[in-house]
C-alpha cells in the first residue's frame, strides 16, 4: 500500500533534517500508530505522504504510484483516495457539518442523490446524526474530530491519515476517537495515526513505528509506545 | 466529471449569505467607488454637450453687396454646399437681418428709428460639423471664383466680407480643449482608483478565507472546484455594487437635471439615453472584469497547497 524508501526532508539547509533515511512498507489494511515526542518527525511522515510536502531525497509509492513525481494537478485525485483527520480539525467554518461531510463527495462529483444518502449514514457511524446542522463553532472539540472523521470516510478511501486526532481532546473522548478508527480499518481501510498518546497506544496492541530525531528507531507489530522512555 | 453549475451556483450563494460582513464590505465600497466613476461620467458628460453648444456656435458668415446677382449668390451657395465639413447654409436677406437687429435691440427701440432705409447687408450663414476646422472652410470660401462677383470687397475678403470671429475661435477651442482633456484625465483617474479599490477589497475578503482554500485543497479539490465559487462571488458582489450605482445615479439625474434645466436656462444642460447606456455599460463591464480579476488572483495566491 505504502512503501517510503531513504526518504530524507530537510526544511532549512544546515539545520537538523527533520526526516533522514526513512524506510519502511505498510501493506493494505494495516493499523499502524507513528510514535515520537514532537519535534521526531511525525508530521513531516504524514504531510509527506498527503503530499502536502515533497521529500528532499527518496522514494514514495501509494498504491503502486510514484507521488514525487505526479504532476501537480494530478494531486486533488491522490487526495480523494486519502482520507486525512488533522489535530485542528481542519473543517470549513462557514458549513455545517452536513455540509463539511458532503464537501469532500461534491468535490468528486457525486451527484445530490448519492450525497443525501451518503452523509447522513457516515454521520450516524461516527454517532453525530442529531448535530447535522450544527456550524463547527457550535460543536465540542470530540465532535468536531468526529465530523472531520466522517469527512475523512465519507468517500470510502483505501487509506486514512491521522495527525495527532486526539491531541487536542480529553482522554475519554480520545478513547472514542480512536475506536472510531479502528471500526474504519475494519471495513478494509489502511490507517495511519501519528500519535505521542501513550495509554492510547498501549492500549491498542496495534503495530508501532516510533521515531526519534528523524530515524525509525523501532518497528514493531502489536508494539507498546515504548520503554519506559 | 458530473458536476451541475447549479452546484457553483449554490455554493456562492450560500457563501455570499455566510460571508455576509465581508460581502457587505465589498458591495459598498463597490457601489460607492462605482457611484463616484459614475457620477464624474455624467458630469463631465454634460460638461460635454455644453462645451459642444458653444463650439457649436462657430459659424462662417459671408456679407454680401446689395447689388449682388441672385445667380452669383446661387452659384456660391452651390460651391459652398460642396465644401467638406460644411454641415448647412442659410441665406440670409436684407429684411430677414434688419429684424434679427430689431430683435436684438429691442430695449432701445430709438436705433431702429434712426435708421433710413435699411443699411444691413444680406449674407450666407455656414454652419459647420467640425467647428473646430472652421480656417479650412473659410480658405475655401476665399478661393471661390464666384465670391469675388458678390462681395464688396473682392481684393481682400477677409477684411470685412467674412466674419467668423477669428480671435474668439482659437481662445474658445483653446479653452474648450482643456476642459475636455482634464474631465478625461480626471475620469481615467477616478476610474483606476476604484479599480484598484475594489480589486483590493475582493482580495482581503479572500484573504479572510486562505485557510478555507487550504482545507479545500487537502480534501481533494481541484483548483477550478476551489476557482469557480469565488470568482462568481465576485462578480456577484460586483454586479449588485454597479447596478445599485447605476440605479441611484439614474435616480439622481432624474431629479437634478430638471432643476438644473430651471436654474441654468442659458446652458443646455441634458443626459441622453445614449450617455445612459454608455454608463452602464461602463460600470458593469467594469465592475465584473474586476470582480473576476481580484478574485482569480486572490484564490490564485492561496492554492499552492
Amino acid at each position: 500500500m505504502i512503501s517510503m524508501k531513504n526518504v530524507s526532508k530537510v526544511y532549512v539547509p544546515d539545520k537538523p533534517p527533520a526526516l533522514t533515511d526513512v524506510d519502511c512498507e505498510i501493506a493494505q489494511g494495516e493499523f499502524v500508530f507513528i510514535v515520537g515526542h514532537s519535534g521526531s518527525g511525525k508530521s513531516t511522515f504524514i504531510r509527506l505522504l498527503m503530499r502536502e510536502l515533497i521529500p528532499t531525497t527518496g522514494q514514495i509509492t501509494i498504491a503502486g504510484q510514484d507521488i514525487i513525481s505526479m504532476k501537480s494537478w494530478k494531486v486533488p485525485f491522490l487526495r480523494r483516495n486519502i482520507g486525512c483527520v488533522f489535530q485542528d480539525f481542519k473543517l470549513l467554518p462557514n458549513k455545517t457539518a452536513y455540509e463539511n461531510v458532503a464537501y469532500a463527495l461534491e468535490v468528486i462529483g457525486k451527484s445530490r442523490h448519492v450525497i443525501a444518502t451518503q452523509v447522513p449514514e457516515v454521520l450516524r457511524l461516527v454517532g453525530l446524526e442529531d448535530k447535522t446542522d450544527s456550524y463547527p463553532d457550535e460543536l465540542s472539540g470530540g465532535e468536531q474530530q468526529r465530523v472531520s472523521i466522517a469527512r475523512a470516510f465519507v468517500n470510502r478511501p483505501p487509506l486514512l491519515l491521522a495527525d495527532e486526532p486526539t491531541g487536542n481532546l480529553d482522554p475519554a473522548t480520545s478513547l472514542g476517537i480512536m475506536s472510531l478508527l479502528n471500526r474504519i480499518n475494519k471495513t478494509g481501510t489502511t490507517v495511519l495515526v501519528a500519535t505521542h498518546d501513550r495509554e492510547m497506544v498501549d492500549s491498542m496492541r496495534k503495530r508501532v513505528i516510533a521515531l526519534e530525531n528523524g530515524r525509525i528507531i523501532r518497528d514493531q507489530s502489536r508494539g507498546v509506545y515504548g520503554y519506559g522512555d | 466529471m458530473a458536476i451541475s453549475p447549479g452546484y457553483f451556483l449554490r455554493e456562492t450563494w450560500s457563501s455570499f449569505r455566510r460571508n455576509w460582513v465581508m460581502s457587505l464590505v465589498a458591495v459598498s465600497i463597490i457601489y460607492i467607488s462605482l457611484l463616484l466613476v459614475g457620477a464624474f461620467f455624467l458630469t463631465s458628460s454634460v460638461l460635454n454637450e455644453i462645451v459642444s453648444s458653444f463650439e457649436a456656435k462657430v459659424q462662417v458668415q459671408v456679407f454680401l453687396k446689395d447689388g449682388a446677382l441672385p445667380a452669383d449668390v446661387e452659384s456660391l451657395q452651390a460651391d459652398i454646399q460642396k465644401i467638406p465639413n460644411v454641415k448647412s447654409i442659410t441665406y440670409i436677406t436684407k429684411a430677414q437681418a434688419l429684424e434679427r437687429f430689431k430683435e436684438r435691440t429691442k430695449n432701445t427701440p430709438q436705433l431702429v428709428e434712426q435708421l433710413r432705409g435699411n443699411p444691413l447687408p444680406a449674407s450666407i450663414e455656414v454652419a459647420l460639423s467640425k467647428p473646430r476646422e472652421v480656417q479650412g472652410v473659410v480658405d475655401a470660401i476665399v478661393k471661390d471664383a464666384n465670391l469675388a462677383k458678390v462681395v464688396k470687397n473682392p481684393d481682400d475678403p477677409l477684411a470685412s466680407d467674412i466674419r467668423y470671429g477669428q480671435n474668439v475661435v482659437e481662445n474658445l477651442f483653446k479653452a474648450t480643449g482643456i476642459v475636455r482633456v482634464f474631465a478625461a484625465a480626471f475620469l481615467i483617474l477616478l476610474l483606476v482608483v476604484s479599480l484598484v479599490l475594489i480589486g483590493n477589497t475582493i482580495r482581503l475578503a479572500i484573504y479572510s478565507r486562505r485557510r478555507e482554500i487550504g482545507i479545500m485543497r487537502l480534501v481533494g479539490a481541484s483548483n477550478w472546484f476551489i476557482r469557480t465559487p469565488f470568482l462568481l462571488e465576485g462578480v456577484l458582489q460586483s454586479l449588485i455594487g454597479s447596478v445599485l450605482a447605476l440605479l441611484t445615479l439614474i435616480a439622481a439625474q432624474a431629479f437634478i437635471v430638471p432643476w438644473l434645466q430651471d436654474n441654468l436656462k442659458f446652458l443646455p444642460v441634458s443626459i441622453g439615453g445614449l450617455t445612459v447606456a454608455q454608463l452602464a455599460a461602463l460600470l458593469i463591464f467594469s465592475g465584473i472584469l474586476i470582480g473576476l480579476l481580484g478574485s482569480g488572483t486572490a484564490v490564485r495566491r492561496y492554492l499552492k497547497v
